[in-house]
């Protein structure tokens, strides 16, 4: 089977090489078939914004991108708890909103102070790649696009530690990345996963 | 220290007594991260507000990963000492986590070894011990793990802005979430069927709300 590339790459940095090879080695193990192509059409939001992220390079840039996911997440999350799907775990859905929305919150309160604006927040499933697929599926589509999601929202604030510069900055994205990592174990364990794989979390797919 | 002593960490007000009470023969190095982070008092932290422009690290990021390794060690003895009163799930937990605690703390060595410093070396099970409370039953050990993991993470998120490397503070940002990650796991074994409490704050700082 030949390795699939990715073209029409508006997003071609490390972090989509990261998810290609991601991809490559799934397929090595038998667990993704499918075309020799991956457009950048396909390559799922949260991908996108952590791209965003990485690519930004002052605190403001990096706040406005944060922002964006997190209200990407929070419109996800309330999805998600409204589609009647989840059983029990609606009520953990509904928390993770409030909890990326004080996030969102935090966030922008910051961005402001810096002079910068919010970005639009979505206002339709269509706004987010890959939710409306996902919440057409069933409880495990949904949580694992959630993981996903979240995946990718760990990566970003690990890109963001590296550029960073305000100290209190650094130290809210360090909360809020370890609060990503905390949905990622609930996540996790609702899809009968290991909780906690690695020792070192960088929002890495390997 | 007493478990009294321990238990009084829950308040955040009180984590910088507990460096003063339980010094460096109880809980390794944690006073020196402390000191090596700059204090926690709230006029030290905001003192280098004015940023952080990447350095690529040196002595003083040595200095706060030999804390941060005095920490990781305290841990690995903790999770090892308790390993003897957990059972079934509980003890794949532990195992497992004594593992990750094995990896930061040889992450952090070699690259305190990398800015050309020296590793702390870690204290004989009996000295860390001494630190310990009393330790009798499998939920003892968890709450005791909770306690370590979150004061883990307050150290690191104190730690994370004074690291003058930017991988460095990307590596205390991926350490700081598998501590969290571990506090939410440990916090499910003692309440299976609520997973609301797993996740308590949405800004996770290690420090009781």
């Amino acid at each position: 089977m030949s390795d699939q590339i990715i073209r029409d790459g508006d997003v071609d940095t490390a972090v989509i090489a990261e998810y290609e090879q991601s991809r490559r080695d799934l397929m090595r193990k038998g667990l993704v078939v499918g075309g020799a192509v991956i457009a950048a059409t396909s390559i799922p939001f949260f991908l996108k914004a952590r791209n965003a992220m990485a690519q930004a390079d002052d605190d403001a840039a990096i706040l406005e991108a944060a922002v964006g996911l997190e209200q990407m997440a929070v419109f996800a999350y309330t999805a998600a708890a409204k589609s009647g799907k989840l059983g029990k775990a609606s009520a953990v859905a509904t928390l993770f909103a409030k909890q990326e929305q004080e996030h969102a919150d935090g966030l922008i309160q910051a961005l402001e102070s810096l002079g910068g604006k919010a970005p639009a927040k979505p206002t339709k499933v269509e706004d987010v790649d890959g939710l409306a697929e996902a919440a057409g599926g069933d409880a495990t589509d949904i949580l694992e696009f959630a993981v996903d999601l979240e995946t990718s929202a760990v990566g970003a604030y690990y890109d963001a530690h590296g550029k960073l510069k305000a100290p209190e900055l650094l130290s809210t994205g360090a909360s809020i990345m370890a609060n990503e990592a905390q949905h990622l174990v609930v996540l996790r364990q609702a899809l009968k996963q290991n909780p906690s794989p690695d020792a070192f979390v960088t929002g890495g797919k390997g | 220290m007493t478990v009294d002593d321990f238990l009084r960490l829950r308040d955040p007000r009180s984590r910088r007594d507990f460096f003063r009470l339980a010094g460096l023969t109880t809980v390794g190095g944690s006073a020196a991260f402390l000191a090596a982070c700059g204090g926690d008092d709230e006029d030290e932290t905001t003192a280098q507000s004015g940023g952080n422009e990447d350095t690529g690290g040196g002595e003083g990021d040595a200095k706060i990963l030999n804390g941060a390794l005095d920490l990781e060690n305290t841990a690995l003895a903790a999770y090892t000492a308790g390993a003897a009163l957990l059972k079934g799930d509980a003890l794949a937990v532990g195992k497992q986590f004594l593992g990750h605690e094995q990896e930061h703390a040889d992450g952090i060595t070699q690259a305190i070894k990398d800015l050309g410093g020296t590793p702390n070396k870690a204290k004989s099970a009996d000295e860390y011990a001494q630190g310990f409370p009393s330790l009798k039953s499998q939920k003892d050990v968890i709450n005791f793990a909770i306690d370590l993991e979150n004061m883990a993470v307050a150290a690191y998120i104190d730690a994370i802005p004074k690291l003058t490397s930017g991988q460095l503070r990307q590596t205390g940002a991926a350490i700081v979430s598998n501590e969290a990650e571990h506090v939410s796991v440990l916090l499910g074994a003692l309440r299976p069927s609520d997973a609301a409490r797993q996740v308590p704050d949405a800004f996770v700082t290690g420090k009781k709300a």
